[in-house]
């Protein structure tokens, strides 16, 4: 009678312990990835599905998790689903030109007199989701999440000056959209 | 200025944070960008294909062996059973966990695998005589359901989870019958009946938690 529970025990013990170490380590990131997504992709459904697609092949890879920053791996499965989804579907390679050959200008900025008020922040959103996908990145990954500049080099997989290069250049045209949207 | 003391200003609405803040975009998306939330939906929904990710590493063949002989040997037991005569509830127990253990054995766990309530319910209504209560339960969450046929007639089973074990739920109209719970080959099995129905629920979870489950099902 006991020859049940005497097969099952052992293989469910393991993907138990698997499922509440994964729900302890990684679910508690569920928000950072679905912000990821969402900016990503600018759309919520688009979002749900993929942050759904990655939690699955997070926990498929959990094995493969060294018990290093549960959230930046999280975040790096969820970069690139949402990466393949948007190649998939044939948006454009996001930045135009070559990043290393261009400096940015390190003009300051001569910032008009103008108040951050209730439009200003409909705009910094719509300026945020205009920006291209490689730059809205960087900047979601060190601005919302406080990524360091190496953990987002190595979740956008590309050098750390490049980051820099793509946050110098995102802040920039943040800046420029903000600066139209509120004169 | 730092981010931080940009973040206080906005706070107090000092004017002059105008000024740094258009000269620190970064400030500006720290502290007001949106940050999207994830849907209570989506940690439902990634959690039940979790679960169902994690349930095929059960060796199903071998349950099934197992389950097989089970049976034979229930079958066998029941006979006894009948012969010496043991109480009807004794037999019904053994029936409802035979279900429970039919649905673990075989592909035919869920007719409708659906973790929304309002979906799973209309399901049954037009193959039942009778609506089964179908409910949401915090830290369980529904599978979906199938039809079940024992005893003469026929029953709605609802499928909760609970990491990887499974909790089937029978439901069928009957006078009302006293609460109890009882450990049968291993198995929690708890029953009690409310607006005409019994219910039974069966898993291999621990005690504890099944009977957590039954409070905030019935609590619902």
């Amino acid at each position: 009678m006991g020859a049940i529970s005497l097969v099952r025990a052992p293989m469910a013990m393991d993907s138990a312990r698997k499922l509440a170490l994964f729900e302890q380590s990684v679910m508690p990131h569920l928000n950072a990835a679905y912000n990821l997504a969402r900016w990503l992709t600018r759309s919520g459904p688009d979002a749900e599905d993929l942050v759904q697609e990655a939690s699955l092949r997070a926990f498929r890879a959990f094995e493969t998790f060294q018990g290093e920053d549960a959230r930046a791996w999280l975040l790096a499965i969820v970069r690139n689903t949402c990466f393949t989804f948007l190649k998939k579907r044939g948006d454009r390679p996001a930045i135009e030109f070559d990043e290393q050959a261009h400096g940015v200008a390190d003009e300051s900025p001569d910032a008009e007199s103008v108040l951050l008020n209730q439009a200003a922040l409909g705009s910094l959103n719509n300026c945020l989701e205009a920006l291209p996908l490689e730059y809205r990145e960087a900047i979601v990954l060190r601005e919302l999440e406080e990524l360091s500049y190496k953990e987002i080099s190595e979740i956008a997989r590309v050098p750390i000056g490049t980051v820099m290069s793509r946050l110098a250049r995102a802040r920039k045209r943040l800046q420029q959209c903000l600066e139209g949207a509120l004169r | 200025m730092n981010c931080e003391i940009a973040r206080q200003m906005t706070e107090t609405n000092d004017p002059a944070l105008a000024q740094h803040q258009l000269s620190c975009p970064s400030c500006i998306v720290g502290a007001h960008a949106r940050y999207y939330e994830a849907p209570p939906a989506l940690e439902q929904k990634i959690r039940a294909s979790l679960w169902r990710e994690a349930a095929p590493a059960v060796p199903w063949r071998w349950i099934a062996i197992a389950a097989s002989i089970l049976l034979a040997v229930s079958a066998a037991w029941n006979l006894t059973l009948l012969r010496s005569r043991v109480a009807p509830r004794q037999l019904l127990a053994e029936t409802v966990l035979s279900a429970h253990l039919r649905s673990l054995s075989g592909t035919h766990l869920l007719d409708v695998p659906s973790t929304d309530q309002h979906t799973v319910k209309p399901w049954f209504a037009g193959k039942l005589d009778f609506s089964p209560p179908v409910k949401e339960v915090d830290g369980f969450p529904l599978l979906g359901g199938r039809i079940e046929y024992f005893e003469g007639h026929s029953a709605a089973a609802l499928v909760y989870g609970r990491r990887a074990h499974i909790i089937n739920l029978f439901v069928w109209p009957s006078a009302a019958t006293p609460e109890s719970s009882q450990t049968r080959n291993g198995y929690q099995m708890r029953t009690w009946s409310a607006n005409g129905m019994t219910f039974w629920a069966v898993s291999d979870l621990n005690q504890t938690e099944l009977a957590d489950f039954v409070s905030l099902y019935r609590r619902n």
